[in-house]
């Protein structure tokens, strides 16, 4: 460790990571445009400048970024000088910035606008028009590109080259007329190109599904765990008012994604629709499916599985650990195996990120003894069984068309996120999607992530461990009324 | 014209200069010869620039010998090492290395020869301006000669020293004679500026130790290892030894590229060696080194032509190439030019430069075409302060800012006299006008 002074306070720092780290881990908040923890610096934008003082000489001003720490250096922030080296800096930034915030998507969570708010002048002192470039640019499905807004920082170009190793992006002309770009305007290519938005620290980079969809301010954040594959990126979950979710992004975690994820996960926001969601619960009627109490349909699964012979048991792979423990126990108590659905793997497989395993817990259903099984076993399993119950977030999805064919003397309980009108099914009742409950999934390297709740559950739907205590609890209630018997 | 020692263009005045074999006849490569064969220690070598203390003539003055003494020892560090000339000549004003690479390519050639072996260096890469055809044909020309002769390649002059020239042509960026923007170039990237340190000396082309040196410079070695550092300070004054190319241009009777001393004052050049301000009108300003050392008002012309004097009165050497105006051109319209150049040039990667240039230039052309106000002054000074010194990757920023605060400083009553009469008054329609010079108002009727 290094050891430096800031603002006259002795600090122990990283030897290995840019002054401006050090500021940054002791609550100095410098600002920053090109550089990016996760990029190499560059030191273009020159925003992030701070006093520093080595030995007996007099004080430099150096950019934090592309400036390695040094022991016994003193460091000054926030002294007069830096404070306004950084304004001068800033103006020159806002001269052809078209301060457009009020229509920006950026605006609420723009670096530039935070830190114009914080020390800008107020008042520009350019009276020449600002540039003139293209406002709405595709580069691709992805990204749209405002040449007009963008400061030039780079972090984009950077990104594509160092991260997915995609070079594709460069900043083409000379001087005030530099603008971003693809090599003859052609689309960008690659599953990371939403972290190109996330980089960006204006709104030069914006997301063409994001776009113009919510102001960022009115968005609920929310930590969770990205469900795509079994990497389990740490995401922070963004909805609306009313649930709407809006957003997936890349959460900071060292030992799984670091700053990105992959726009395989970043746009799975269909998979959380709450449209046509199974709200509380369906039983079997004379002929149809009819809408019940929770309560009532727990009875009648407690009468499916009441009945002679040893139900099938398979699991969602979107089953957290504490979920999965509880089937696991309500399996043993029938005298059942337990299963999870495990897809094939996808062709969405690369070397950063995406695992091409679309089973977030694999890991940890592995280990509480779940055996993977795929859909058509799955449906072989099920169609040679008396009763069966089929648990968790997507379940009938993954089973597929298969479960139409099911024989009818199959009493089926579904435990899904979306209602399931096959013959077999007796009782179903609604679970929770993955934004809508805690837990815990294992990826595929053995670390924990966690889910959080970003919005309530459709009304009736009450979290998997609870129905499953609950049917749990109605088993043992009619096993003992049995034993009495 | 004042008698003084000359070396530099000695050769280049004569006939057939360029060809090998006039090179040889004039004692060209002996000094090769003697530095691999007696053998003179790159040590040695290194020592003797050093003690003759020339300095860089690029524009920035560093001392040559220093420079080269920064390669890291080869002992310790295996890596390749290289040196790259800087033949960019992109500098406004500067036409000094064009004469020397068409006319004397050997004796460039025969520099770069002697401090490869100084710096250890097994390659070199001339880097030419890509508007310098015919010099660089030359410079080509003169290396096929070379390398027939066995001078360039492998085992020059039968000894075990290989070196090998590499020619690359750039394609017209100003910001590709910053020397780290150069080897981003010639690496084959957009010729952004590095960030220092580190520095070249340490990380430089492909990663590995390099010096980038001047034409001029480099053409200076061959004499100073020949004739020896106490020859070499005989010329100039002690803290800017030896002769310098000097490229005046501008309003005086005798535009061209002269070899003075250093330490000479600007005003034998101008009024001497160039005839003196032509059409028999008075000298207004004059810009000592290229348009970045900025205007300086005609009263200072008694300025010695060394690094330090001029650094005390304000400006710099810079290439040394001096810009004459006469009293009837306009500072104002002249720094607009100047802005102008410097918002084309930016490579954009730092914010003050890529903003602050095209602001200076769009401030400058208010004023100039009638549409200044009394607070632009004040603007042009902050912005020029708010773009350096030292606030940017590279130099150029303030090669922008430098010009500015002198125009400003110097003649802040012309600035003001545009914004009062909302028009320039050295020309008669407001200053619409293309950008050759005018007549003053009076005179034209």
């Amino acid at each position: 460790m290094t050891t430096i002074q800031i603002n006259g306070k002795d600090v122990e720092v990283d030897p290995k990571q840019p002054l401006i780290h050090a500021l940054h881990t002791n609550g100095c908040d410098v600002p920053m445009y090109c550089y990016h923890p996760g990029l190499s610096p560059v030191g273009s934008c020159r925003i992030c400048q701070v006093e520093v003082q080595q030995g007996e000489g007099p004080s430099r001003v150096v950019v934090s970024c592309r400036t390695p720490v040094a022991d016994g250096m003193r460091v000054f922030p926030d002294s007069e000088k830096a404070h306004d080296v950084r304004r001068e800096c800033l103006e020159f930034l806002l001269k052809n910035h078209p301060l457009d915030c009020p229509i920006c998507d950026k605006a609420g969570e723009c670096d530039l606008q935070d830190y114009s708010f914080a020390e800008g002048q107020g008042e520009g002192r350019s009276v020449e028009p600002r540039r003139k470039l293209e406002k709405r640019k595709s580069l691709g499905d992805v990204i749209v590109l405002d040449e007009e807004r963008c400061i030039l920082c780079s972090r984009c170009v950077r990104f594509m080259e160092e991260v997915p190793k995609t070079p594709q992006l460069t900043v083409a002309d000379l001087g005030a007329r530099s603008v971003i770009a693809t090599f003859m305007d052609r689309p960008l290519t690659g599953k990371y190109q939403g972290n190109l938005a996330d980089v960006c620290p204006v709104g030069a980079l914006t997301l063409s599904a994001f776009r113009f969809q919510a102001r960022v301010w009115n968005l609920t954040k929310t930590t969770g765990t990205c469900g795509e594959c079994s990497r389990g990126c740490s995401v922070t979950t963004e909805v609306l008012r009313g649930g709407e979710l809006k957003r997936f992004r890349p959460r900071y975690n060292a030992d799984v994604n670091t700053w990105w994820m992959c726009d395989v996960g970043r746009f799975a926001i269909e998979e959380h629709s709450l449209e046509g969601r199974l709200v509380g619960a369906l039983v079997r009627g004379s002929r149809e499916l009819e809408p019940a109490d929770p309560f009532d349909a727990i009875d009648r699964a407690a009468d499916v599985f009441t009945a002679p012979g040893h139900p099938v048991v398979i699991a969602s792979p979107w089953l957290t650990v504490e979920e999965g423990e509880r089937l696991r126990d309500l399996a043993e108590a029938l005298g059942s195996e337990v299963h999870f659905l495990s897809p094939p793997a996808n062709d969405l497989a690369d070397d950063l990120l995406h695992t091409g395993d679309p089973c977030p817990n694999r890991r940890g259903l592995e280990g509480l003894g779940f055996s993977p099984i795929d859909a058509e076993a799955a449906l072989e399993l099920l169609s040679g069984a008396t009763s069966a119950l089929i648990c968790g977030e997507r379940i009938g999805a993954l089973l597929g068309e298969g479960l139409g064919e099911l024989p009818e003397k199959l009493r089926l309980v579904v435990l899904d996120t979306m209602p399931l009108d096959v013959p077999a099914v007796r009782a179903e009742l609604g679970v929770p999607s993955s934004i809508e409950r805690t837990g815990t999934w294992i990826n595929v390297d053995g670390h924990a992530g966690k889910l959080g709740i970003a919005r309530s559950a459709p009304p009736g739907v009450a979290p998997l461990v609870q129905t499953l205590d609950d049917l749990v609890a109605r088993l043992s209630t009619t096993a003992t009324a049995g034993g009495e018997r | 014209m004042s008698a003084h020692e000359t070396y530099l263009l000695d050769r280049a005045v004569t006939e057939n200069s360029h060809r090998l074999d006039t090179y040889r006849a004039a004692g060209g490569y002996e000094t090769l010869e003697k530095v691999l064969k007696d053998p003179v220690e790159p040590k040695q070598v290194i020592e003797e620039l050093k003690d003759s203390g020339l300095r860089g003539r690029g524009g920035a003055g560093f001392p040559t010998g220093l420079k080269l003494s920064f390669m890291p020892d080869v002992e310790k560090d295996p890596r390749p090492r290289y040196l790259a000339i800087n033949a960019d000549e992109s500098e406004p004003g500067t036409c000094k290395d064009r004469v020397l690479m068409r006319e004397d390519p050997h004796g460039l050639i025969e520099g770069i020869l002697i401090t490869c072996w100084a710096i250890r260096a097994k390659a070199s890469y001339v880097y030419v301006r890509g508007e310098y055809r015919h010099e660089y044909d030359r410079v080509a020309q003169a290396l096929e000669e070379a390398r027939a002769a066995g001078l360039v390649g492998k085992n020059v002059l039968g000894t075990d020293f290989s070196c090998e020239i590499f020619m690359h042509k750039g394609a017209g960026a100003y910001i590709c004679g910053e020397e780290t923007g150069l080897m981003e170039s010639l690496e084959g990237k957009r010729g952004h500026p590095r960030p220092k340190p580190p520095f070249p000396a340490g990380f430089g082309l492909w990663g590995s130790p390099t010096t980038v040196n001047n034409v001029e410079t480099i053409f200076n070695v061959p004499f100073i290892i020949q004739r020896g550092a106490a020859w070499y300070r005989t010329m100039g004054t002690a803290k800017s030894p030896g002769n310098f190319l000097c490229g005046i241009s501008g309003h005086v009777e005798r535009p061209g590229v002269y070899e003075v001393p250093l330490g000479i004052p600007a005003r034998q050049i101008i009024e001497e060696i160039a005839g003196g301000v032509w059409k028999g009108r008075e000298l207004k300003a004059w810009i000592p080194g290229g348009s970045s050392t900025g205007l300086m008002p005609a009263s200072t012309i008694d300025t010695p032509m060394d690094h330090d004097s001029l650094k005390e009165a304000g400006s710099m050497l810079g290439t040394g190439a001096i810009i004459a105006l006469d009293e009837t051109a306009c500072v104002v319209r002249a720094s607009e030019v100047i802005a102008r150049f410097y918002d084309h040039e930016s490579c954009g990667q730092c914010s003050q430069c890529r903003e602050g240039t095209q602001w200076l230039y769009q401030v400058f052309s208010r004023i100039e075409h009638g549409h200044g106000r009394v607070e632009d002054v004040e603007l042009l000074e902050s912005l020029a302060n708010g773009m350096a010194p030292g606030k940017t990757i590279c130099a150029l920023a303030d090669a922008a800012a430098i010009p500015t605060h002198a125009v400003v400083r110097h003649f802040r009553d012309e600035l003001l006299q545009h914004v009062e009469l909302g028009r320039c008054p050295f020309d008669g329609n407001g200053g619409e006008g293309t950008a050759t010079r005018r007549e003053p108002a009076g005179a034209s009727a």
